[in-house]
């Protein structure tokens, strides 16, 4: 049992470690929402007013209704870059120091987005609060509540994101999960607009984006920083936590290349 | 003296590529055993079966007498240094150190006490503060095989340990992990390409496609083929298997 607690742990001191020294990641993971916020919301909140909505109870603005998408972005990069690491790992080589230890690599996977997690959980708040500023405000109770939402919804980003590394062979390859992953993932979901205005345009857009992950991430979210909470999303998210978990844990499974020799 | 790895009759492939052929092995307490062969021989493959980075395919191996299907007890025993380094660059020694105690399940504090003697005679007492992107590669080498002790291992496993080292640091590192063998009486099992590496009391198994053609102690072999030098040896068993002898 002692082993377990050294191992959680040291993957959680040396992510916290890694995230101290790198203070761009840090900033650069900040700025990024916050110039949606100021910027993309400053020229959009015309073109896309807002409907009533759950679980708003009135007319809000637009920032109000992209910040939980933002911080699902924060999530979501962050995932993805802990994912780019984890490739670099397995290029260079430390990720095999992980998976040849004694310890049941599932659980060390499971502390290495736990780890991720809570970076992206302090990089979420430091957004949440700069956006207090900016006019975001919550109830002080939401700010509370949200902090295990983000952990628990950024894990489930981690460990796809985990899923993702261990499919890619090459570090050169991950331009194309930006592309082919990233972008979609964030664009065709509730993060920017709410689902029926993508409705009104595309029902087969409408249609995929119902059946996006990181919608369900976004809109528990949402109902979380509003005190809300929505049953089916919550059993969604449960769902999406389970199989990403089993999926990342499939991914990192030693490697049988051949199932059986051919003698 | 005791087996500290068994490795019994591994056959391994890459999609229909079979890459080792009934490789068996044993190394015992107290024992230097290097696996020599040129690149692509199979050996690093044989490496990461043992360290479960790849999955057995048929075959069995023990590592202090348990089996690896009981990876959580047999990993327990064993200290890697993998042919990459595999060192976080922007921590320094004693981060690193420390990280890789934690994955081991051990207490940091107990475990460096224990390395005290080696942390000395690598010459890095005084560089633990020291990121390791501003060490050479000489002392990265050093950090990682002072990293694979921090577990106290019975066996140690070294894939190509000196690869890309001064002739001078090969050799401090190989007389290092030589005297370790004789101070704490485990095992090593040194993988590598570089006959230079291997000395007369030392056991060597030569691999050549994914098959071991000979497995005896330096000495004995050198008598076995009445040749003067392991490259001698090398060159005629490779040739005699090509004349299919």
């Amino acid at each position: 049992m002692k082993s377990l607690y050294y191992c959680a742990f040291g993957i959680i001191y040396k992510e916290l470690l890694r995230f101290i020294k790198q203070k761009s990641r840090f900033f650069s993971a900040l700025v990024r929402p916050l110039l949606w916020l100021v910027i993309f919301s400053s020229g959009f909140k015309a073109a896309l007013g807002l409907a009533i909505i759950p679980p708003y109870e009135t007319y809000i603005t637009y920032e109000t209704y992209i910040v939980p998408g933002l911080i699902g972005m924060i999530l979501l990069f962050n995932g993805m870059q802990s994912s780019l690491s984890t490739l670099f790992d397995k290029e260079m080589g430390s990720m095999k120091i992980l998976l040849s230890s004694h310890i049941s690599r599932n659980y060390l996977l499971f502390c290495k987005m736990f780890a991720t997690g809570l970076v992206s959980t302090i990089q979420s708040m430091a957004f949440l609060f700069v956006a207090y500023f900016y006019g975001v405000q919550m109830e002080l109770l939401a700010y509370i509540i949200i902090v295990p939402v983000i952990l628990f919804t950024s894990i489930i980003l981690n460990a796809f994101a985990l899923f993702v590394s261990s499919v890619i062979k090459q570090l050169e390859n991950f331009a194309s999960v930006m592309n082919f992953v990233i972008f979609p993932m964030f664009f065709m979901s509730s993060a920017l607009y709410p689902l029926w205005k993508i409705k009104d345009s595309s029902l087969l857009l409408f249609n995929l984006s119902s059946y996006n992950p990181f919608t369900y991430i976004v809109e528990f979210i949402r109902f979380s920083l509003y005190l809300k909470f929505d049953l089916s999303t919550f059993i969604i998210i449960i769902i999406l936590f389970l199989s990403s978990l089993v999926l990342a844990f499939i991914g990192y499974q030693s490697k049988s290349t051949s199932s059986k020799k051919n003698k | 003296m005791k087996t500290l790895l068994r490795v019994e009759n591994i056959f391994y492939s890459y999609d229909k590529k079979e890459v080792l052929k009934n490789i068996s092995l044993e190394i015992k307490e107290g024992e230097f055993f290097v696996l020599l062969g040129l690149n692509g021989a199979g050996k690093s493959t044989l490496f990461s079966l043992i360290t479960r980075l790849l999955s057995l395919q048929d075959g069995k191996i023990f590592i202090n007498s348990y089996s690896l299907t009981n990876y959580k007890k047999a990993l327990k025993n064993i200290g890697i240094v993998f042919q990459e380094s595999s060192l976080d660059l922007d921590l320094s020694i004693r981060q690193n150190l420390f990280f890789y105690a934690c994955i081991q399940g051990v207490n940091f504090t107990e475990a460096f006490l224990k390395i005290q003697d080696e942390l000395k005679a690598l010459d890095l007492l005084d560089k633990l503060d020291i990121k390791i992107r501003d060490l050479n590669q000489g002392h990265r080498r050093r950090v990682e095989i002072l990293r694979s002790l921090i577990n106290d291992p019975k066996i140690l496993l070294l894939d190509e340990a000196t690869v890309g080292l001064d002739v001078k640091s090969r050799f401090d590192i190989l007389e290092f992990i030589r005297l370790m063998v004789k101070n704490r009486n485990i095992c090593v099992l040194w993988i590598t390409h570089l006959f230079d590496e291997v000395k007369g009391d030392d056991k060597v198994a030569l691999m050549k496609d994914g098959e071991i053609i000979e497995n005896c102690l330096l000495e004995e072999m050198l008598i076995k083929h009445n040749k003067k030098s392991l490259n001698e040896v090398f060159s005629y068993l490779t040739q005699a298997r090509k004349e299919g002898k």
